[in-house]
C-alpha cells in the first residue's frame, strides 16, 4: 500500500468505524462492541503494516505525505513516521484495542461511547503522525472533546468536576501552544528556507531552527509556552492535579487510554515540537526540566504512598513515572565555553530511556488501571484498606496483577526497568545531585508498590463489601492482562531488539540537529563547532 | 595455551554454564502452572525442579573439571607434606610454579605465579615472558578469564549495554557450589514441604476471627517454581559479565527472596518481612545505582573486563583501573588526585582529544562505596542488617538456600568480584562495616531463643567476617569463608528445618532439649556444622597430606584471623579490626554450641514437644549427610588445598604482593607472604577463643553447672538491649518509616490545599468576574439601554397625541415647521 493511503487509512479507519456504528440497531449493543473491537484490531494491524514498511535504520522522516489543505495559509495535510513516532503509534493502536476489549463493562449509552472512543483514537493517531503544526493542533483538539465527554458522561460520581478540570487544564495548554504556533508561523517568513513564507511545516521549521533562524529570546519564550502546554499533558508537577481526578472518575478503559496513550502526547510534543523547534530554549531550560522531572518523581511517589484510593494511587504513580521522561529528554550537558555537547551518547541514552519509559509506562500503567478496574467491576469500591486476600479468591488475576505491578516498580526483566535505569544512568553526566535524588525514587517506588500489593492481594481474608462477587477473571479479562504481561516481559528482556534499535537513528539525528541549532546561536566568537566524543 | 584451545575452552565453559543457568528458568515457566497440569497433590513440579538444578550441577561440575584441566592445576602443594611447606616456605620453588603457570601454557599470570611468596623479581620475570608470549588476550591479570556477550540491551554510539558472561575460577566454583547446595536443598524441601501436598492446608499461624485457623489449597508446586526462579537469578548473577547485569540479577534474586519470604502470603508477619527485605535491599541498591552512574559516566562501560580476542580493544573496567601489575595509576593529592585509565598495552588510555582519560580519585572512592552499598543491603551488613532475621518467616529450605548460602553471600561475592575497583579507602570502610556487623550479629545471637533466628544472626555475623576479610586485604580468606560457610550454614539450616519438622513446627529452643536420641542423624550432622563454624580443630595435630585436623570452617576462619592480625600489625591504628573478630570467634563458638546443646541435650523442656518429636525421613536426612560431608572436608588442605588453589587462579593481581602505605589514609595491605608468617600465631589465638566459647557453652547448657538465668538477671539491661536487637527497628521506624508517611501526607495536602486551592481560587475568581460582569451588564449597560428605550418609548407614546390622521393639521405642522426652520436659519446662519 502507498504510504499516503496507509497512514491516512490508519488515522481515519476508526472514524469510518464510528460512522459505521450507526448502521446497527440501537439495541444491538453486543454487535456494536464486536464491530468496534474489530475496527481497533484492524487499526492495530494497519500500524503493523506501517511497521513492515518502516526502515528502522534510517533516522530521517519516512513515508511522508504532503497534500495542500488550506493553501492560502500554507496549511498542509502532512504526515510522516520516524523512530520517535513509530513506537508510539504501535502503542496507541495496541492500547486502544486492549481498552476496547475492556469496554464490555460499559453498559449505558453504548453507541455514543463507542463513537467517542473511536473518534478519540483518530485524534491520538493523528497527533503522532502529523508533521504540520496546524494539523497537529487540530488533532490535539479533536482528541480533547471525546475525552471530555467520555469522562463526563460515563465517569464516576464526581465526573463533571473531573471532566471540566481535565478540559480546562488541557485547553489552557492548547492556548499556549496556539500562541507559540503563531509565533513560529510569522517568524518563519523571515527565513529563506521557507521561501520567505509563513509556514506550519514542522520539518522545515526544524531546519530553520537548526541554522539558528529563530532568535534566542523568541526560542526561550516559545519553548516555555510549548513546554507548559505539554507539561500539563505529561503531567509534570505543578500541572498534574487534573490527573488523579480524571483517573478516579474515568471508567476503566478510558483510564487505560488516558494513562497509556494520552500522557505520552506530552512527552511526544516536547520531543517532536518543543525541542527541535527551539533548541536554544531547550538548552536554556534544561536544568529546570531535569529538576522538575526529579521533583515529580519524588513528589508523585510520596503522594502515592499516602493514598487510600487504589486508582488515585496508580494515578500518582504515573506522575512519578513520567518524571523520568522529563529528565531523560533534558539531560543535555554542554560545555559552557564551546557550547558543544558533553558526552552526546549519554544524552542519546537519556532520550532513548525517556522514550522507552513512555512505552513501558504505557504498558504497565494501562495494566495497573485495568487491574484496578477488574476488582472495581466486581466489588464497586477502591478503598485500599478494604481489600486483602485476593490471592485466594482470584489467584490467576492476582498473579498477573503482581507481574504488572512489578513492571511498574521497575523490576529488571520487565519493561519498567530499562527506561528508569537508562534515564538515571544518563543523568549523572548532566547533574550528579539531581541524579542522586532521582535514583532515590527507587526506594519510594518499591515502598508504595509493595505496600499496595500487601494490602490488596496478600493476607488471609478480604475485608470489604460484596465478598461473594469476587469471581475469578473471565477469558476476556485474562487475554487483556496476558497481552500486557507478554509485552511487559518482551520489552524488558529485549529492549534493543524490540524498540531501542528502531529509535536510535532518529534520536541521534535529533540530538545532532539540536546541537547544531544551539551552537548556531551560542555566541559568535566560538569557532570550533563539533560534537565531542567522550 | 594456543589461541584456538583457549577459545575452545571458553566456548565449552560458556555453553555448560549457560545451560546450567537457563534450565531452572525453563523449569520455573513450567512449574508455575503446576496446579493446572499436575494437580496439587502431585510432586511432579518438585521432581522437575530437582531435575533442572541437578542437571545444572552436572554441567557445572563438568565445567569445573574442564577448568581444572585447562588450568593444569596439579595441586602440587597438597601432594607435598603441608608441614614441610610451612617449614620450607621460603624455599618453596617459585620457579617451579612459574614453570607450571607460564611455561606450559602462555596464559599464566602474575597472580598465580607469586601467590604465597610475593617475590617481585619473579613477578617481573613472569611479566616479561608473558608479554612476549601472550598477545591479544587482554590484560595479564585476566588471562584466566573467558568473557563474551550474549546479546545487546542497548547501544548508543560507542557505548553499549549488554548481557555478557565472565568466566573464571571463581565463577565456575560458585556455579558448582550453588548448584550442589541448591540440589540438596531441593531434595530436602520435597520432604519438608510435603504438608502442602493437599487440597486443604490448614495454616496454624493464621487465626481468623472466630478462633478458626485459616484453610487454603496446598502450594507445593509454587514453592518449587519460586526456588527454580531463584536459582536462575542467582546463577545469572554469578555468570554476569558486567556490573549492570549484576544489578539486573541482583534485583531478580531480591524479588525471588521477596516471593519466598512471603510464601505464606496469608501471614501478616511474612508479607511484612518480605516487604522489609525488598525495601531495605532497595536502600542498598540506591547506593549501587549511584556507583553505576559514576562508572557509566566516567568509564563509559560496565563490563568487568574483555579478554575475548574477537573484541580486542574494548577495555573493561578492571583493565582500565589497574595497570598490568595491578596497581592504580594515580597522580595529585587531595581532591585533585586523579586515577588514570589504562589501555591494554600498558599505557594510559587516551580520549578522543588525545589527552589521557582520568577519573577523580574521590569519585572512584564514591563509586566503590556505592557498589559496596548494594552489598551492604544484600549481605545484611550494618546498618541494613535488620531484614535478615525477619526473613526467617520463609520456609526453612528458603532460609538455607537464599538467606544463608547463596543470595546473602552475593554481596560478598560481588565485593570479591569487584575487588580491583576498590581503593584502599573503600577497603577500610568494608573492613569496619564487616567488623561491626560481625560483632552485632554475634551478640544478638547470644540471647535469641528461636532456633532459626540464632542461625540468622550467626549468618549476619559470618557475612561480616567475610567482609572484614575482604576489607583487610584477604581476598582469598573472604571468599574461602564464603564457600565453606555456604556448606556448613546451609547444613545447619537444613538441620534446624529437620528439627522443626520433627517437632511439628516448633521453633523455640526453650521447648526443646534432649532431642539427640530421637533424631540422631540430624543431631550429629548438625554437630559437624557447629564444629565447623566454631573453627575448632584438634590442637597440635598436623597430618601429612591433610594438614590440621579440622572441619572446613577452621581453615577459612584461620585465614581470616591471620589476615586481620597481619593487617592490624601493619596498621596499628586499626588493631580493633583484629581484636573484635577474635572476640567474636569466641562468641560464635559459644552461641553455636549453646544452640546445639539446648536443642539436643539436657532434659526435655517441653514434654509434649519431646514426645512427638521424630527423625525426618531419608529424603531430608540424605541431603544433610551429603552437605555434612562437604562441610567437613571441602576446605581440606587449607590455603594449600585444592579449593583455595582453585580460587587463587582468579585472585586480582595486586592482592598477593600487598600494598605499601599510600594515599591520604596511609593504609598498608598485607601480602600473602606476611600473612603466612602470622598463620600459626593467629591460628592458636583463634583456636583458644573458640575453645573458651565452647567450654563456657558446655558448662552453661549441657552440664548446666551454672544457671544461665542468673547471668541474665545480672546483666538484665544488656540482655534486654540485645533482645531488642540493639533497637535498630525502633530507631528506623522513628527515623525513616514514619517521616515517609508524614511527607506523603504533606504532598497530598499540598495537592489538595495548595495546587488545587489555587486552581479553585482561579475558578472562583473567574466566576466572580463573570458575576460582576453580569451585574455590570444588568445594572449599567442594560439600564442605559433600557432608559434609552423607555425614553424613546414614552416620547413616542406622547407623540401619538399629535398623530391625528387629519391632513390639514399635518399641512399646518409642515408649514409651521418650515417657517420655524427658516427663522432659525435666519437667526443663526452666518451671513
Amino acid at each position: 500500500m502507498e504510504p499516503a493511503t496507509l497512514l491516512t487509512l490508519t488515522i481515519f479507519l476508526p472514524t469510518l468505524g464510528a460512522l459505521g456504528l450507526y448502521v446497527f440497531d440501537k439495541k444491538a449493543e453486543e454487535s456494536m462492541r464486536m464491530f468496534a473491537l474489530a475496527i481497533t484490531a484492524a487499526t492495530f494491524c494497519l500500524s503493523l503494516a506501517i511497521l513492515m514498511q518502516f526502515d528502522p535504520t534510517q533516522g530521517a522522516m519516512q513515508m511522508q505525505v504532503k497534500v495542500p489543505w488550506v493553501p492560502t495559509w500554507n496549511i498542509y495535510y502532512q504526515l510522516g513516521m520516524d523512530g520517535i513516532s513509530m513506537p508510539l503509534v504501535l502503542l496507541t493502536t495496541l492500547i486502544s484495542m486492549l481498552s476496547m476489549m475492556a469496554s464490555w463493562s460499559i453498559k449505558e449509552k453504548v453507541r455514543g461511547y463507542l463513537t467517542l472512543f473511536l473518534l478519540l483514537e483518530t485524534g491520538m493517531l493523528g497527533v503522532f503522525m502529523a508533521m504540520d503544526f496546524f494539523l497537529f493542533y487540530v488533532f490535539w483538539e479533536v482528541m480533547l472533546l471525546p475525552m471530555y465527554f467520555l469522562i463526563g458522561v460515563w465517569g464516576g460520581p464526581r465526573r463533571e468536576y473531573a471532566a471540566i478540570k481535565f478540559f480546562l487544564y488541557t485547553l489552557a495548554g492548547s492556548v499556549l501552544m496556539l500562541i507559540a504556533m503563531l509565533m513560529f508561523y510569522f517568524d518563519s517568513a523571515a527565513s529563506p528556507l521557507s521561501g520567505h513564507q509563513s509556514i506550519f511545516d514542522l520539518l522545515t521549521l526544524g531546519s530553520i531552527a537548526k541554522v539558528g533562524g529563530f532568535t534566542s529570546s523568541m526560542q526561550i519564550l516559545a519553548f516555555i509556552l510549548l513546554f507548559i502546554g505539554f507539561a500539563i499533558k505529561l503531567p509534570s508537577f505543578p500541572f498534574h492535579t487534573w490527573l488523579p481526578d480524571a483517573h478516579v472518575e474515568a471508567p476503566t478503559p478510558i483510564s487505560m487510554i488516558l494513562a497509556g496513550v494520552l500522557l505520552k502526547m506530552g512527552g511526544y510534543g516536547i520531543i517532536r515540537i518543543a525541542m527541535p523547534l527551539c533548541p536554544y530554549g531547550a538548552q536554556y531550560a534544561a536544568y529546570a526540566l531535569v529538576a522538575l522531572g526529579t521533583w515529580s518523581i519524588i513528589y508523585g511517589a510520596f503522594a502515592a504512598m499516602a493514598q487510600t484510593d487504589f486508582k488515585r494511587l496508580v494515578a500518582y504513580s504515573s506522575v512519578s513515572h513520567m518524571g523520568y521522561v522529563l529528565i531523560g529528554l533534558a539531560v543535555w550537558k554542554i560545555n559552557e565555553q564551546t557550547g558543544a555537547v558533553v558526552n552526546p551518547n549519554h544524552w542519546q541514552m537519556g532520550i532513548a530511556g525517556a522514550m522507552f519509559q513512555m512505552l513501558a509506562h504505557g504498558i504497565s500503567s494501562a495494566g495497573m488501571f485495568f487491574m484496578v478496574g477488574v476488582v472495581y467491576d466486581r466489588v464497586h469500591h477502591r478503598d485500599l484498606n478494604k481489600f486483602g486476600g485476593l490471592m485466594q479468591k482470584m489467584p490467576l488475576y492476582s498473579g498477573l496483577a503482581v507481574v504488572i505491578f512489578f513492571a511498574g516498580l521497575g523490576l529488571p526483566g520487565l519493561c519498567g526497568f530499562i527506561g528508569e535505569a537508562f534515564v538515571v544512568l544518563s543523568t549523572w553526566n548532566f547533574s550528579p545531585l539531581l541524579a542522586v535524588i532521582a535514583a532515590s525514587g527507587v526506594i519510594l517506588t518499591a515502598g508504595y508498590i509493595l505496600w499496595t500489593i500487601q494490602r490488596v492481594y496478600l493476607g488471609p481474608k478480604y475485608n470489604g463489601p460484596h465478598e461473594e462477587d469476587l469471581t475469578p477473571i473471565n477469558g476476556r479479562e485474562t487475554s487483556i492482562a496476558m497481552v500486557l504481561v507478554v509485552f511487559a516481559i518482551a520489552l524488558g528482556v529485549f529492549p534493543y531488539q524490540t524498540m531501542i534499535s528502531m529509535m536510535t537513528p532518529s534520536i541521534t539525528q535529533l540530538t545532532e540537529d539540536m546541537d547544531a541549532g544551539y551552537q548556531a546561536l551560542h555566541g559568535a566568537d566560538v569557532e570550533t563547532v563539533s560534537m565531542t566524543q567522550p | 595455551m594456543p589461541s584456538e584451545t583457549y577459545l575452545q575452552i571458553g566456548e565449552t565453559l560458556k555453553w555448560l554454564l549457560t545451560i546450567a543457568w537457563l534450565l531452572p528458568l525453563g523449569g520455573f515457566l513450567i512449574e508455575v502452572f503446576g496446579a493446572k497440569w499436575s494437580g496439587r497433590k502431585s510432586r511432579a513440579a518438585a521432581y522437575l525442579a530437582v531435575l533442572c538444578i541437578a542437571t545444572g550441577f552436572v554441567c557445572s561440575f563438568i565445567a569445573l573439571c574442564t577448568w581444572i584441566d585447562a588450568e593444569d592445576l596439579t595441586f602440587s602443594d597438597v601432594w607435598q607434606n603441608p608441614l614441610a611447606i610451612a617449614a620450607e616456605h621460603d624455599d618453596h620453588a617459585a620457579g617451579e610454579h612459574v614453570t607450571a603457570g607460564h611455561g606450559e601454557h602462555a596464559h599464566g599470570d602474575a597472580a598465580h605465579a607469586d601467590h604465597g611468596h610475593g617475590d617481585a623479581v619473579h613477578g617481573e620475570v613472569a611479566h616479561a615472558e608473558h608479554g612476549a608470549a601472550d598477545h591479544g588476550h587482554g590484560n595479564q591479570p585476566l588471562s584466566h578469564t573467558f568473557t563474551g556477550t550474549f546479546y545487546t540491551l542497548a547501544k548508543f554510539g560507542n557505548i553499549k549495554v549488554s548481557l555478557d558472561y565472565y568466566i573464571d575460577g571463581l565463577t565456575v566454583l560458585m556455579f558448582t557450589m550453588v548448584t550442589f547446595i541448591a540440589t540438596c536443598i531441593h531434595i530436602f524441601a520435597i520432604g519438608y514441604m510435603s504438608d502442602e501436598l493437599t487440597e486443604d492446608y490448614e495454616d496454624h499461624f493464621v487465626h481468623l476471627p472466630g478462633g478458626k485457623h485459616f484453610h487454603r489449597p496446598g502450594r507445593f508446586y509454587r514453592f518449587f517454581s519460586f526456588l527454580s526462579l531463584f536459582c536462575f537469578a542467582m546463577l545469572g548473577l554469578v555468570l554476569a559479565g558486567n556490573i549492570f547485569q549484576v544489578f539486573i540479577f541482583w534485583e531478580l534474586v531480591g524479588v525471588c527472596s521477596y516471593l519466598l519470604i512471603g510464601f505464606y502470603v496469608e501471614r501478616k508477619s511474612a508479607s511484612s518481612a518480605a516487604n522489609k527485605a525488598f525495601i531495605m535491599n532497595r536502600v542498598g541498591d540506591f547506593g549501587f545505582l549511584i556507583g553505576l552512574m559514576i562508572l557509566w559516566t566516567w568509564f563509559g562501560t560496565f563490563s568487568f573486563a574483555n579478554t575475548n580476542p574477537d573484541q580486542f580493544g574494548e577495555v573493561g573496567l578492571f583493565q582500565m583501573v589497574r595497570t598490568d601489575d595491578g596497581q592504580l595509576d594515580t597522580e595529585g593529592a587531595g581532591m585533585n588526585r586523579v586515577a588514570y585509565m589504562q589501555s591494554l598495552h600498558g599505557e594510559r588510555l587516551e580520549g578522543t582529544d588525545g589527552a589521557p582519560r582520568a577519573i577523580p580519585y574521590w569519585l572512584l572512592i564514591v563509586a566503590g562505596l556505592g557498589i559496596f552499598g548494594g552489598c551492604i543491603g544484600k549481605s545484611a551488613q550494618f546498618p541494613l542488617q535488620t531484614w535478615l532475621p525477619d526473613a526467617m518467616e520463609g520456609p526453612t529450605p528458603v532460609s538455607a538456600l537464599v538467606h544463608s548460602a547463596t543470595m546473602v553471600a552475593a554481596g560478598v561475592y560481588l565485593t570479591g568480584r569487584f575487588y580491583p575497583m576498590f581503593t584502599p579507602e573503600v577497603l577500610l570502610v568494608i573492613a569496619y562495616i564487616g567488623c561491626i556487623t560481625a560483632f552485632i550479629g554475634a551478640t544478638i545471637a547470644l540471647v535469641v531463643t528461636d532456633i532459626k533466628k540464632v542461625l540468622a544472626y550467626s549468618t549476619i555475623s559470618q557475612l561480616g567476617y567475610m567482609m572484614l576479610a575482604l576489607g583487610v586485604g584477604g581476598w582469598l580468606a573472604g571468599l574461602f569463608h564464603l564457600v565453606t560457610h555456604a556448606f556448613f550454614k546451609s547444613l545447619m539450616f537444613l538441620c534446624s528445618g529437620s528439627v522443626i519438622h520433627g517437632c511439628h513446627h516448633e521453633q523455640d529452643m526453650q521447648k526443646m532439649g534432649g532431642l539427640a536420641p530421637k533424631m540422631p542423624i540430624t543431631c550429629w550432622t548438625m554437630w559437624i556444622g557447629v564444629v565447623a563454624i566454631s573453627g575448632l580443630a584438634i590442637p597440635g595435630l598436623m597430618l601429612p597430606y591433610i594438614g590440621a585436623v579440622a572441619f572446613s570452617g577452621y581453615h577459612s576462619k584461620d585465614a581470616i584471623v591471620a589476615t586481620a592480625l597481619t593487617f592490624a600489625s601493619k596498621n596499628p591504628t586499626h588493631s580493633l579490626l583484629f581484636f573484635i573478630p577474635l572476640v567474636t570467634a569466641g562468641i560464635t563458638a559459644f552461641y553455636m554450641h549453646r544452640m546445639w546443646f539446648m536443642t539436643f541435650f539436657g532434659k526435655p523442656r517441653d514434654q509434649h514437644v519431646h514426645d512427638h518429636a521424630h527423625e525426618s525421613p531419608w529424603v531430608m536426612t540424605g541431603p544433610l549427610v551429603a552437605l555434612s560431608i562437604f562441610a567437613a572436608i571441602c576446605a581440606w588442605g587449607g590455603e594449600h588445598g585444592p579449593l583455595a588453589q582453585l580460587m587463587l587462579t582468579s585472585e586480582p593481581t595486586h592482592v598477593a604482593g600487598g600494598i605499601a602505605p599510600s594515599g591520604e589514609i596511609g593504609l598498608a595491605l598485607p601480602s600473602h607472604h606476611e600473612i603466612h608468617g602470622n598463620h600459626s600465631k593467629a591460628g592458636v589465638m583463634a583456636l583458644l577463643a573458640a575453645f573458651i566459647g565452647t567450654i563456657v557453652a558446655y558448662v552453661f547448657y549441657c552440664r548446666q553447672t551454672v544457671d544461665p538465668a542468673l547471668v541474665k538477671d545480672r546483666f538484665l539491661s544488656i540482655h534486654r538491649f540485645l533482645v531488642d536487637k540493639w533497637q535498630f527497628d525502633e530507631v528506623y521506624d522513628v527515623m525513616f518509616v514514619r517521616p515517609v508517611h508524614v511527607i506523603g501526607k504533606w504532598c497530598v495536602g499540598l495537592d489538595k490545599f495548595g495546587l488545587d486551592a489555587i486552581l479553585h481560587g482561579l475558578a472562583r475568581l473567574a466566576i466572580g468576574v463573570a458575576t460582576w460582569d453580569r451585574k455590570f451588564d444588568e445594572a449599567v449597560v442594560d439600564r442605559v439601554v433600557n432608559v434609552f428605550g423607555e425614553v424613546t418609548y414614552s416620547t413616542g407614546r406622547s407623540l401619538t397625541a399629535i398623530q391625528t390622521g387629519r391632513l390639514r393639521q399635518y399641512v399646518m405642522f409642515i408649514a409651521a415647521g418650515v417657517v420655524c426652520l427658516f427663522v432659525v436659519l435666519f437667526i443663526f446662519l452666518p451671513r
